[in-house]
């Protein structure tokens, strides 16, 4: 093929096919020495140009009758089905031929059509036009726009590629990764048909947390190469497995936090040397998220006595107030130290004084004070009422009562109530659902992180984003 | 507290009758420990160094050792007698005025295993013969008594509900003896009935009194008590009653109404430890009134001073009531 008819030919194709609609159908008919090859071009869903093309040589289409045999004529048009193009383009690489001629003629005299020479073949000029046809919607990559202020989550585009962009085009993209799910980070790019996204492609692999600088080169329509993150696999999953696996909220971040951790230590050894061996795991756990962020308190409490042989019981200590984790924890060991209190024996069995613990609790929680705070209360008696009655324990030798001093704390702005219980029967006293208001387990069942995570202390491990995450302000 | 050896038998016997747990022997303890607290000369005597000594006893392991008496195993047989102020008669003329004898009410208690009145099988550790025996001797003692002490435990009867059951088994032989030895009138028992509702002291009891508006209190109260007054105490019972596990409380009245003349029979809201009182205010406080004090692994213990609340009342009333009837 010459320079010129080459040029001539593909600037004739690339015409018609960026003359297609969405709906629109493009035919070229190449004409040759041995027979014809057809190319039906269509746009798909994302606009991009696809091609189907088939040959047929002139003794299929004229069977065995010939040239000559009224048959042969019904059958190229049937072949080559210009009727149903919005356009058609007849090539000829064969112009000496003498079927190629009377093919072309039938061709024409059903769609008039101006007839392109051509001397090779015609599939590598189509192919080159279809390869580089610029963009006629533009390609997104779907990112999850997170509103710090809220924690919400939003499923969103962010544009990589306008309409009419070329291959070779490049862009970028700031972006933060977190763990994701069993695919890992999924890249996922769309084209708009209105409102509604079209999925182009998704490709995934898991990222180490951080911030990444994604690049995607427009290799051709359809396909997009994306750079700065390790080397992407292709994911199997359609669009609505996406947009289930995106989550509606960001876990919560970590933040400066006051832990009080209010402990039963009267009762068994054992069961004392658990609850504080518990706290112990919780402060050093939230030592490591938060580091200096985290404040801790120590509060114990024992049993009243009400027997007059008694010495004297033991009152609620505070053992540590709004210390760092160090001196929390090195109060807590001599608390272990310690063990379960036996002053005050024989103390009372079935109540604990729950209830001067939230008074001491309460009073000294500063109402200025705009921390995260969280009443961590371990044990498994109830408290004493503020006055006798049908439950028959005996009431506080101090009046308190043990509901409005709950109130009292959860009633203070982000304070939080969680409690371990670990009383034996399944329904623990009112009083522990009150005290576990936003976080209950049971001893013997203890997820820390868990724990953790559902007080807003640490981000829990299993809520996976699976796809890159967009700060709403950039 | 020694025996009278001039007192000689008492006139009167009065049998306590309660379910097994109703606070029998802990009723008995209580009433010395409530006589010694009032102000007049009311006084209790044993007749025998049995009855004396098993009254020591009791008494002392309620006030001092705060525990509650250890519940009766055998059939025993007591007897005493509440001695009251002397009366001093008026002088006549020229004659010196002579102190009478003070006045005395003979009091015999027959205190036994609550599950002797029963109607099941009564295990004991010689067998079912000793068993007879023993219902046998004490349906003796209730025949031959004209006062009856009958202990209605409302928080038993909320949780097990078995008052009519440890009622109506002894009632029905009682009055099949009567019968037998020709001493019903008008188709009724002879004997008067002090019904003692027990535990006042219980929250549980204390707040539905309130609750009914039944409170009263008693001006020479020291304490300031609560109680309820025998006019009310019937209306106290069928509330009470109302909330029996076994749905069979008001057939207890219905029982008692069918044997015994209504004149003959009063009811006590009693507590026979009372409720609990602060030392330093030795004031009744309706914020912390309890008076048992649970201990890990023991059973309950009393709190504070022991207050028994109306546990004279109804013995005086038996022993006034049989007294003014005359000896059998």
């Amino acid at each position: 093929m010459s320079e010129p008819d080459k040029a001539l030919l593909r600037k004739a194709v690339a015409r018609a096919v960026a003359g297609l609609t969405a709906t629109g159908r493009l035919t070229i008919v190449e004409v040759a020495a041995d027979g014809m090859t057809v190319f039906r071009i269509h746009r798909d869903d994302n606009g991009r140009p696809r091609c189907h093309y088939w040959s047929s040589s002139w003794e299929d289409l004229t069977s065995e009758q010939g040239w000559g045999h009224e048959s042969s004529r019904p059958a190229v048009l049937r072949a080559a089905d210009p009727f149903s193009a919005d356009e058609v383009v007849l090539v000829c690489s064969f112009p000496e031929g003498a079927e190629a001629d009377r093919a072309l003629a039938w061709l024409s005299e059903a769609r008039p059509a101006a007839v392109l020479p051509s001397d090779g073949p015609v599939t590598a000029i189509v192919e080159d036009v279809l390869a580089s046809d610029p963009l006629t919607r533009s390609y997104d990559l779907v990112v999850l726009r997170a509103d710090h202020a809220s924690g919400r989550l939003r499923l969103g585009s962010k544009q990589l590629f306008p309409i009419g962009a070329l291959p070779g085009t490049r862009a970028e993209v700031a972006v933060r990764c977190e763990p994701g799910d069993a695919y890992g980070t999924a890249f996922a790019v769309v084209t708009w048909q209105g409102r509604e996204p079209r999925l182009l492609s998704v490709h995934s692999a898991r990222l180490a947390p951080g911030s990444y600088l994604l690049t995607a080169e427009l290799v051709r329509p359809g396909k997009v190469r994306f750079g700065g993150v390790p080397e992407l696999t292709r994911d199997p999953r359609g669009w609505d497995d996406l947009v289930a696996a995106a989550p509606a909220q960001l876990p919560p971040r970590a933040g400066p936090a006051h832990l009080i951790c209010a402990v039963e230590v009267c009762g068994p050894d054992a069961k004392v040397e658990e609850r504080l061996s518990r706290v112990r795991q919780m402060v050093s756990h939230l030592s490591a998220e938060l580091a200096d962020l985290l404040r801790v308190s120590l509060v114990t409490y024992g049993a009243h006595s009400y027997d007059d042989r008694s010495a004297g019981e033991h009152p609620v200590e505070v053992a540590a107030w709004q210390v760092t984790p160090e001196r929390a924890l090195a109060a807590l060991e001599w608390l272990e130290e310690r063990g379960a209190i036996t002053e005050g024996y024989p103390y009372y069995p079935h109540a604990a004084q729950v209830e001067d613990m939230l008074d001491a609790v309460a009073r000294r929680l500063s109402t200025a004070e705009r921390v995260r705070t969280v009443l961590l209360t371990v044990g498994d008696r109830p408290p004493h009422p503020a006055r006798t009655n049908r439950s028959l324990i005996l009431p506080c030798p101090r009046r308190h009562d043990w509901r409005l001093l709950v109130g009292r704390v959860q009633g203070r702005p982000d304070t939080l109530l969680a409690a371990i219980c670990d009383r034996e029967d399944t329904s623990p006293h009112p009083v522990w659902r009150r005290l576990g208001a936003d976080a209950l387990a049971h001893l013997d069942a203890l997820d820390i992180r868990g724990l953790a995570a559902d007080l807003g202390l640490a981000a829990p491990a299993a809520l996976p984003i699976p796809f890159p995450l967009l700060d709403e302000t950039e | 507290m020694q025996s009278d050896p001039a007192q000689g038998p008492p006139a009167h016997d009065i049998a306590m009758w309660g379910a097994p747990g109703s606070g029998k022997t802990t009723l008995l303890a209580a009433l010395n420990i409530a006589l010694m607290r009032r102000k007049d000369e009311w006084k209790i005597v044993g007749s025998d160094a049995a009855s004396s000594d098993y009254l020591i006893e009791r008494t002392n392991a309620l006030s001092s050792g705060k525990i509650f008496p250890e519940a009766s195993q055998s059939l025993e047989h007591y007897r005493w007698t509440l001695v009251g102020p002397a009366e001093r008669q008026e002088r006549r003329w020229l004659r010196k005025a002579r102190p009478t004898p003070p006045l005395t009410i003979g009091i015999s208690m027959v205190d036994a295993p609550g599950g002797l009145f029963s109607a099941g099988p009564l295990h004991t550790a010689n067998g079912s013969g000793v068993a007879d025996d023993l219902r046998r001797r004490l349906m003796d003692n209730l025949v031959k008594s004209r006062g009856l002490v009958f202990l209605f435990d409302p928080i038993r009867e909320f949780e097990l509900g078995d008052a009519f059951d440890h009622l109506h088994p002894p009632l029905t032989r009682l009055a099949e003896k009567m019968l037998e030895i020709g001493e019903l009138r008008d188709g009724m028992l002879p004997h008067h009935v002090a019904v003692c509702i027990t535990k006042f002291d219980d929250p549980r009891v204390l707040e539905t009194a309130q609750k009914l508006h039944l409170l009263d209190s008693a001006p020479d109260d020291e304490y300031g008590f609560p109680r309820v007054t025998s006019e009310d105490a019937r209306d106290l019972f069928r509330a009470l009653c109302e909330v029996s596990a076994s749905g069979n409380a008001d057939m207890v009245v219905n029982a008692l109404d069918q044997f015994f003349h209504r004149t003959r029979v009063e009811f006590f809201v009693t507590s026979s430890i009372g409720f609990y009182v602060r030392p330093h205010t030795k004031t009744f406080d309706w914020n912390d009134y309890q008076n048992l004090l649970p201990e890990a692994g023991k059973d309950l213990r009393i709190r504070g001073q022991v207050h028994p609340v109306n546990v004279v009342e109804p013995m005086l009333w038996l022993g006034r009531r049989l007294a003014a009837g005359g000896p059998r």
